[in-house]
Protein backbone atom coordinates (compact mmCIF):
# COMPACT_ATOMS: atom_id res chain seq x y z
CA UNK A 1 0.00 0.00 0.00
CA UNK A 2 1.33 3.61 -0.69
CA UNK A 3 2.60 5.34 2.44
CA UNK A 4 0.35 8.15 3.46
CA UNK A 5 3.32 10.05 4.50
CA UNK A 6 5.23 11.08 1.38
CA UNK A 7 5.59 14.89 2.55
CA UNK A 8 9.47 14.24 2.18
CA UNK A 9 9.54 14.72 -1.26
CA UNK A 10 7.73 18.43 -0.79
CA UNK A 11 4.74 17.39 -2.65
CA UNK A 12 1.47 15.38 -1.20
CA UNK A 13 -1.18 14.63 -2.82
CA UNK A 14 -4.93 14.59 -1.45
CA UNK A 15 -6.48 10.99 -2.74
CA UNK A 16 -8.79 11.29 -5.48
CA UNK A 17 -11.75 9.04 -4.12
CA UNK A 18 -13.75 8.83 -0.90
CA UNK A 19 -12.76 5.37 -0.37
CA UNK A 20 -8.82 6.56 -0.62
CA UNK A 21 -9.23 9.45 1.87
CA UNK A 22 -11.40 7.67 4.53
CA UNK A 23 -8.61 4.52 4.24
CA UNK A 24 -6.01 7.09 4.88
CA UNK A 25 -7.40 8.96 7.79
CA UNK A 26 -8.43 6.04 9.38
CA UNK A 27 -4.64 4.60 8.91
CA UNK A 28 -3.35 8.04 9.99
CA UNK A 29 -5.48 8.03 13.27
CA UNK A 30 -4.12 5.13 14.53
CA UNK A 31 -0.03 6.03 13.94
CA UNK A 32 -0.29 9.36 15.09
CA UNK A 33 -1.68 8.49 18.53
CA UNK A 34 1.14 5.75 18.98
CA UNK A 35 3.47 8.91 17.60
CA UNK A 36 2.40 11.14 19.75
CA UNK A 37 3.11 8.65 22.69
CA UNK A 38 6.57 7.84 21.38
CA UNK A 39 7.62 11.66 21.15
CA UNK A 40 6.61 12.11 24.94
CA UNK A 41 8.49 8.63 26.23
CA UNK A 42 12.00 9.39 23.80
CA UNK A 43 11.14 13.76 24.06
CA UNK A 44 11.75 14.08 20.88
CA UNK A 45 10.67 17.50 19.30
CA UNK A 46 10.94 16.10 15.60
CA UNK A 47 8.03 13.50 16.49
CA UNK A 48 6.11 15.93 17.37
CA UNK A 49 6.45 17.97 14.65
CA UNK A 50 5.73 14.77 12.49
CA UNK A 51 2.66 14.72 14.51
CA UNK A 52 1.43 18.14 14.20
CA UNK A 53 2.58 17.81 10.25
CA UNK A 54 -0.53 14.62 10.35
CA UNK A 55 -2.80 16.75 12.42
CA UNK A 56 -2.75 19.79 9.24
CA UNK A 57 -2.83 16.66 6.97
CA UNK A 58 -6.21 15.31 8.67
CA UNK A 59 -7.32 18.98 8.12
CA UNK A 60 -7.23 18.69 4.64
CA UNK A 61 -8.28 15.13 3.98
CA UNK A 62 -11.52 16.46 6.12
CA UNK A 63 -12.04 19.44 3.93
CA UNK A 64 -11.81 17.36 0.88
CA UNK A 65 -13.88 14.52 1.65
CA UNK A 66 -16.86 16.54 3.07
CA UNK A 67 -17.00 18.70 -0.42
CA UNK A 68 -16.52 15.01 -2.14
CA UNK A 69 -19.25 13.10 0.11
CA UNK A 70 -21.93 16.30 -0.44
CA UNK A 71 -20.85 16.30 -4.20
CA UNK A 72 -22.09 12.21 -4.16
CA UNK A 73 -25.39 11.88 -2.56
CA UNK A 74 -28.23 11.52 -4.99
CA UNK A 75 -30.66 10.54 -2.78
CA UNK A 76 -32.26 10.92 0.95
CA UNK A 77 -30.56 7.37 1.33
CA UNK A 78 -27.18 8.14 -0.20
CA UNK A 79 -26.97 11.56 2.19
CA UNK A 80 -28.18 9.59 5.30
CA UNK A 81 -24.89 7.26 4.93
CA UNK A 82 -22.55 10.04 3.70
CA UNK A 83 -23.32 11.71 7.26
CA UNK A 84 -22.27 8.76 8.79
CA UNK A 85 -19.38 8.51 6.68
CA UNK A 86 -18.36 11.92 7.35
CA UNK A 87 -18.93 11.47 10.90
CA UNK A 88 -16.35 8.65 11.29
CA UNK A 89 -13.89 10.85 9.00
CA UNK A 90 -14.53 13.47 11.44
CA UNK A 91 -13.65 11.17 14.39
CA UNK A 92 -10.48 10.53 13.08
CA UNK A 93 -9.88 13.83 12.68
CA UNK A 94 -10.66 14.61 16.52
CA UNK A 95 -8.40 11.52 17.21
CA UNK A 96 -5.52 13.40 15.36
CA UNK A 97 -6.23 16.75 17.42
CA UNK A 98 -6.26 14.30 20.42
CA UNK A 99 -2.24 13.30 19.57
CA UNK A 100 -1.73 16.90 18.63
CA UNK A 101 -2.89 18.15 22.55
CA UNK A 102 -1.20 15.26 23.78
CA UNK A 103 3.02 16.26 22.00
CA UNK A 104 1.90 20.06 23.17
CA UNK A 105 2.66 18.69 26.64
CA UNK A 106 6.63 18.70 25.54
CA UNK A 107 6.49 22.42 25.63
CA UNK A 108 5.77 22.21 29.67
CA UNK A 109 9.48 21.49 31.39
CA UNK A 110 9.85 17.43 31.97
CA UNK A 111 10.26 17.45 35.49
CA UNK A 112 6.39 18.01 35.39
CA UNK A 113 5.40 15.00 33.64
CA UNK A 114 7.73 12.42 35.05
CA UNK A 115 4.15 10.27 35.35
CA UNK A 116 3.61 10.12 31.97
CA UNK A 117 6.50 7.85 30.79
CA UNK A 118 5.43 5.63 34.15
CA UNK A 119 1.88 5.44 32.75
CA UNK A 120 2.91 4.44 29.05
CA UNK A 121 5.94 2.02 30.22
CA UNK A 122 2.86 0.36 32.52
CA UNK A 123 0.39 0.12 29.24
CA UNK A 124 -0.77 -2.75 27.39
CA UNK A 125 0.49 -2.10 24.11
CA UNK A 126 3.90 -0.56 24.69
CA UNK A 127 6.34 2.07 22.80
CA UNK A 128 10.19 0.65 22.71
CA UNK A 129 12.86 1.65 20.79
CA UNK A 130 16.03 -1.20 19.14
CA UNK A 131 18.79 -0.55 16.92
CA UNK A 132 19.21 -3.30 14.16
CA UNK A 133 22.96 -4.61 14.60
CA UNK A 134 25.73 -5.68 11.85
CA UNK A 135 25.32 -9.11 13.24
CA UNK A 136 21.22 -8.98 12.64
CA UNK A 137 19.66 -10.86 9.25
CA UNK A 138 16.72 -8.38 9.70
CA UNK A 139 19.58 -5.82 7.60
CA UNK A 140 19.05 -5.44 4.28
CA UNK A 141 15.25 -6.98 3.82
CA UNK A 142 12.32 -4.95 3.57
CA UNK A 143 9.87 -4.77 6.53
CA UNK A 144 7.32 -6.80 3.94
CA UNK A 145 9.38 -9.23 3.22
CA UNK A 146 9.96 -10.26 6.74
CA UNK A 147 6.24 -9.48 7.71
CA UNK A 148 7.79 -7.78 10.77
CA UNK A 149 3.98 -7.35 12.76
CA UNK A 150 2.51 -10.29 11.47
CA UNK A 151 5.89 -12.07 12.76
CA UNK A 152 6.47 -10.49 16.32
CA UNK A 153 3.17 -8.37 17.04
CA UNK A 154 5.27 -4.93 17.24
CA UNK A 155 4.52 -2.43 14.30
CA UNK A 156 7.30 0.38 13.20
CA UNK A 157 6.08 3.47 13.96
CA UNK A 158 8.96 5.30 13.16
CA UNK A 159 12.69 5.08 11.53
CA UNK A 160 16.05 6.94 12.70
CA UNK A 161 18.42 6.51 9.99
CA UNK A 162 21.57 8.75 10.21
CA UNK A 163 19.94 12.11 11.07
CA UNK A 164 17.03 11.50 8.97
CA UNK A 165 13.27 10.31 10.89
CA UNK A 166 11.04 8.38 8.63
CA UNK A 167 7.59 7.93 10.21
CA UNK A 168 5.20 4.89 9.46
CA UNK A 169 7.85 3.39 7.26
CA UNK A 170 6.49 1.08 3.81
CA UNK A 171 6.93 -2.21 3.67
CA UNK A 172 9.27 -1.56 0.75
CA UNK A 173 11.32 -0.04 3.40
CA UNK A 174 14.81 -1.93 3.59
CA UNK A 175 15.88 -1.81 6.81
CA UNK A 176 19.82 -1.44 7.33
CA UNK A 177 22.26 -2.07 10.30
CA UNK A 178 22.24 0.93 12.34
CA UNK A 179 19.19 1.70 11.93
CA UNK A 180 16.76 2.52 15.09
CA UNK A 181 13.30 1.73 15.15
CA UNK A 182 10.41 3.07 17.51
CA UNK A 183 7.84 0.15 17.64
CA UNK A 184 4.48 -0.49 19.51
CA UNK A 185 3.23 -3.45 20.72
CA UNK A 186 3.20 -6.65 23.93
CA UNK A 187 6.31 -7.38 26.21
CA UNK A 188 6.95 -10.46 24.92
CA UNK A 189 6.68 -8.94 20.97
CA UNK A 190 9.38 -6.84 22.27
CA UNK A 191 11.84 -9.40 23.43
CA UNK A 192 11.38 -11.52 20.47
CA UNK A 193 12.12 -8.66 17.73
CA UNK A 194 15.09 -7.60 19.78
CA UNK A 195 16.39 -10.55 19.83
CA UNK A 196 16.54 -10.84 16.15
CA UNK A 197 17.54 -7.29 15.66
CA UNK A 198 20.26 -7.96 18.10
CA UNK A 199 21.59 -11.20 15.72
CA UNK A 200 20.42 -13.26 19.11
CA UNK A 201 18.38 -15.05 16.81
CA UNK A 202 17.54 -15.94 12.83
CA UNK A 203 14.86 -14.47 11.53
CA UNK A 204 12.25 -17.48 10.76
CA UNK A 205 12.07 -19.11 7.58
CA UNK A 206 9.08 -20.94 6.44
CA UNK A 207 9.14 -23.49 3.76
CA UNK A 208 6.98 -22.85 0.94
CA UNK A 209 3.56 -22.56 1.91
CA UNK A 210 2.13 -25.50 -0.83
CA UNK A 211 4.87 -27.92 0.56
CA UNK A 212 3.29 -28.47 4.35
CA UNK B 1 2.30 3.61 40.46
CA UNK B 2 -0.36 5.81 42.48
CA UNK B 3 -4.00 5.99 42.36
CA UNK B 4 -3.80 8.66 39.79
CA UNK B 5 -1.53 7.25 37.39
CA UNK B 6 -3.79 3.91 37.81
CA UNK B 7 -6.57 5.79 36.47
CA UNK B 8 -4.86 7.72 33.48
CA UNK B 9 -3.27 4.12 32.74
CA UNK B 10 -6.71 2.64 32.58
CA UNK B 11 -8.18 5.75 30.43
CA UNK B 12 -5.08 5.30 27.94
CA UNK B 13 -5.84 1.35 28.02
CA UNK B 14 -9.40 2.12 27.52
CA UNK B 15 -9.31 4.43 24.44
CA UNK B 16 -7.28 1.88 22.65
CA UNK B 17 -10.18 -0.33 22.87
CA UNK B 18 -12.38 2.23 22.41
CA UNK B 19 -10.65 2.34 18.72
CA UNK B 20 -10.65 -0.70 17.98
CA UNK B 21 -14.11 -1.42 19.21
CA UNK B 22 -15.89 1.25 17.26
CA UNK B 23 -13.53 0.62 13.58
CA UNK B 24 -15.46 -3.24 14.95
CA UNK B 25 -18.89 -2.64 15.28
CA UNK B 26 -18.83 -0.46 12.03
CA UNK B 27 -17.22 -3.05 9.91
CA UNK B 28 -19.71 -6.00 11.48
CA UNK B 29 -22.51 -3.27 11.48
CA UNK B 30 -23.11 -4.56 15.40
CA UNK B 31 -25.01 -2.63 17.05
CA UNK B 32 -24.39 -4.72 20.58
CA UNK B 33 -20.34 -3.79 20.50
CA UNK B 34 -21.33 -0.26 19.54
CA UNK B 35 -23.61 -0.08 22.47
CA UNK B 36 -20.29 -1.21 24.54
CA UNK B 37 -18.56 1.73 23.01
CA UNK B 38 -20.98 3.95 24.11
CA UNK B 39 -20.74 2.33 27.97
CA UNK B 40 -16.94 2.69 27.79
CA UNK B 41 -17.38 5.93 27.14
CA UNK B 42 -19.68 6.77 30.56
CA UNK B 43 -16.84 5.21 31.89
CA UNK B 44 -14.10 7.06 30.72
CA UNK B 45 -16.03 9.49 31.72
CA UNK B 46 -16.39 9.48 34.94
CA UNK B 47 -12.68 8.25 35.49
CA UNK B 48 -11.89 11.81 33.85
CA UNK B 49 -13.73 13.71 36.09
CA UNK B 50 -12.40 12.17 39.05
CA UNK B 51 -8.94 12.77 37.48
CA UNK B 52 -8.98 16.23 37.11
CA UNK B 53 -10.73 16.55 40.61
CA UNK B 54 -8.09 14.81 42.44
CA UNK B 55 -5.52 16.70 40.20
CA UNK B 56 -6.94 19.80 41.65
CA UNK B 57 -6.85 18.46 44.91
CA UNK B 58 -2.78 17.90 45.19
CA UNK B 59 -2.32 20.96 43.25
CA UNK B 60 -4.05 22.50 46.54
CA UNK B 61 -1.82 20.91 49.12
CA UNK B 62 1.62 21.14 47.14
CA UNK B 63 1.09 24.03 45.08
CA UNK B 64 2.23 22.27 42.30
CA UNK B 65 0.12 24.03 39.27
CA UNK B 66 2.24 23.03 36.78
CA UNK B 67 2.07 19.54 37.12
CA UNK B 68 -1.84 19.72 37.56
CA UNK B 69 -2.07 21.61 34.25
CA UNK B 70 -0.14 18.74 32.63
CA UNK B 71 -2.35 15.75 34.46
CA UNK B 72 -5.49 17.80 33.32
CA UNK B 73 -4.24 18.31 29.23
CA UNK B 74 -3.53 14.68 29.39
CA UNK B 75 -6.60 13.14 30.29
CA UNK B 76 -8.44 15.69 28.05
CA UNK B 77 -6.77 14.20 25.05
CA UNK B 78 -7.40 11.05 26.18
CA UNK B 79 -10.90 11.62 26.98
CA UNK B 80 -11.04 13.47 23.59
CA UNK B 81 -9.92 9.53 21.54
CA UNK B 82 -12.47 8.47 23.24
CA UNK B 83 -15.56 10.96 22.30
CA UNK B 84 -13.86 10.20 18.79
CA UNK B 85 -14.54 6.42 19.35
CA UNK B 86 -17.98 6.71 20.70
CA UNK B 87 -18.61 9.24 17.52
CA UNK B 88 -17.59 6.00 15.48
CA UNK B 89 -19.56 3.42 16.99
CA UNK B 90 -22.25 6.22 16.67
CA UNK B 91 -22.84 5.71 13.01
CA UNK B 92 -23.70 1.95 13.89
CA UNK B 93 -26.58 3.26 17.00
CA UNK B 94 -28.57 5.24 13.98
CA UNK B 95 -31.37 3.24 11.65
CA UNK B 96 -28.97 3.45 8.24
CA UNK B 97 -26.31 0.75 7.43
CA UNK B 98 -23.32 2.06 7.08
CA UNK B 99 -21.71 3.34 4.06
CA UNK B 100 -20.02 0.51 2.12
CA UNK B 101 -16.79 2.29 1.80
CA UNK B 102 -16.44 2.43 5.35
CA UNK B 103 -16.15 -1.10 4.92
CA UNK B 104 -13.77 -1.13 2.22
CA UNK B 105 -11.39 1.89 4.54
CA UNK B 106 -11.19 -0.55 7.36
CA UNK B 107 -10.44 -3.80 5.34
CA UNK B 108 -7.70 -2.19 3.13
CA UNK B 109 -6.11 0.00 5.61
CA UNK B 110 -2.70 -0.76 7.15
CA UNK B 111 -4.40 -1.97 10.57
CA UNK B 112 -7.59 -4.36 9.78
CA UNK B 113 -10.20 -6.60 11.72
CA UNK B 114 -10.95 -10.03 11.23
CA UNK B 115 -12.94 -12.53 13.03
CA UNK B 116 -12.82 -16.48 13.64
CA UNK B 117 -14.23 -18.95 15.51
CA UNK B 118 -11.86 -21.26 17.43
CA UNK B 119 -12.28 -25.04 16.56
CA UNK B 120 -11.54 -27.93 18.48
CA UNK B 121 -8.10 -28.94 18.34
CA UNK B 122 -6.84 -25.31 17.54
CA UNK B 123 -3.80 -24.41 19.46
CA UNK B 124 -5.61 -21.59 20.63
CA UNK B 125 -8.43 -23.33 22.62
CA UNK B 126 -8.02 -24.48 26.48
CA UNK B 127 -5.12 -21.45 26.59
CA UNK B 128 -4.82 -18.19 28.02
CA UNK B 129 -3.98 -15.68 25.09
CA UNK B 130 -0.74 -15.30 27.47
CA UNK B 131 -0.03 -18.35 26.76
CA UNK B 132 -0.67 -18.76 23.22
CA UNK B 133 0.92 -15.73 22.85
CA UNK B 134 -1.62 -14.93 20.19
CA UNK B 135 -0.49 -11.40 19.73
CA UNK B 136 3.18 -12.00 19.29
CA UNK B 137 2.54 -14.79 16.69
CA UNK B 138 0.54 -13.71 14.53
CA UNK B 139 1.00 -9.66 15.04
CA UNK B 140 -3.09 -9.86 15.74
CA UNK B 141 -4.39 -7.90 19.12
CA UNK B 142 -7.82 -9.68 20.45
CA UNK B 143 -10.12 -6.59 20.84
CA UNK B 144 -13.47 -8.96 22.02
CA UNK B 145 -14.43 -12.35 22.27
CA UNK B 146 -18.14 -13.60 21.49
CA UNK B 147 -18.52 -16.63 24.16
CA UNK B 148 -22.52 -18.47 22.85
CA UNK B 149 -24.37 -14.65 23.17
CA UNK B 150 -21.95 -12.60 25.45
CA UNK B 151 -19.09 -10.75 24.00
CA UNK B 152 -15.58 -10.45 26.63
CA UNK B 153 -14.34 -7.34 25.64
CA UNK B 154 -10.52 -6.08 26.01
CA UNK B 155 -9.68 -9.81 26.88
CA UNK B 156 -6.45 -9.86 28.59
CA UNK B 157 -3.69 -12.49 28.58
CA UNK B 158 -5.43 -14.07 31.65
CA UNK B 159 -8.25 -14.66 29.83
CA UNK B 160 -8.83 -18.27 28.87
CA UNK B 161 -9.75 -19.03 24.85
CA UNK B 162 -12.37 -21.69 24.62
CA UNK B 163 -13.64 -24.01 21.64
CA UNK B 164 -16.52 -22.18 19.83
CA UNK B 165 -15.02 -18.62 21.02
CA UNK B 166 -15.27 -15.98 18.15
CA UNK B 167 -12.47 -13.72 18.55
CA UNK B 168 -12.59 -10.44 16.87
CA UNK B 169 -8.83 -8.98 16.94
CA UNK B 170 -7.16 -6.01 14.99
CA UNK B 171 -3.64 -6.24 13.12
CA UNK B 172 -1.93 -6.50 9.60
CA UNK B 173 -3.44 -7.75 6.79
CA UNK B 174 -0.65 -10.31 6.62
CA UNK B 175 -1.40 -11.70 9.64
CA UNK B 176 -5.14 -12.36 9.23
CA UNK B 177 -4.23 -15.84 7.22
CA UNK B 178 -1.98 -17.26 9.98
CA UNK B 179 -4.40 -16.37 12.59
CA UNK B 180 -7.58 -18.13 10.94
CA UNK B 181 -5.86 -20.99 10.22
CA UNK B 182 -4.68 -21.11 13.71
CA UNK B 183 -8.27 -20.63 14.73
CA UNK B 184 -9.10 -23.42 13.01
CA UNK B 185 -6.43 -25.80 13.81
CA UNK B 186 -5.11 -25.83 10.30
CA UNK B 187 -2.00 -24.31 11.69
CA UNK B 188 -0.41 -24.94 15.15
CA UNK B 189 1.60 -22.80 16.86
CA UNK B 190 4.97 -22.82 16.51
Amino acid sequence: MEAPLGHEDGKEKVPRTVREMLTEMKDTSEVVVDLAYAALVFESQEMAEEVQHLEHRMDTLLYNIRIKAMLSARTRRDAEQLAGLLQVASSAEAISNAAGSIVDLLRHESDKRPFISLVLKEAEEKIKSLTISEKSDMANRTIQEMGVESETGMRIIAMKRGKRWMYDPEGTCRLKAGDLLIVRGTENGFEVLRSYSAGERHWPQYPYDGAI
Amino acid sequence: MDELEQKLLEVKDTSELMVDLAYSSLLYNNREIAQEVMELEEYTDELTSSIQKEAIRRAMSDGDASRAFVTIKLIESLEGICDAASGIAGVVMKNVEPHPVIKMSIRESEVTIATAMVIEGSDLSDKTLGESRLASQSGMWVVAIKRGRKYIYGPDEDTVVLVGDTLIVRGPKDGEEFFKDLASGKTRLS
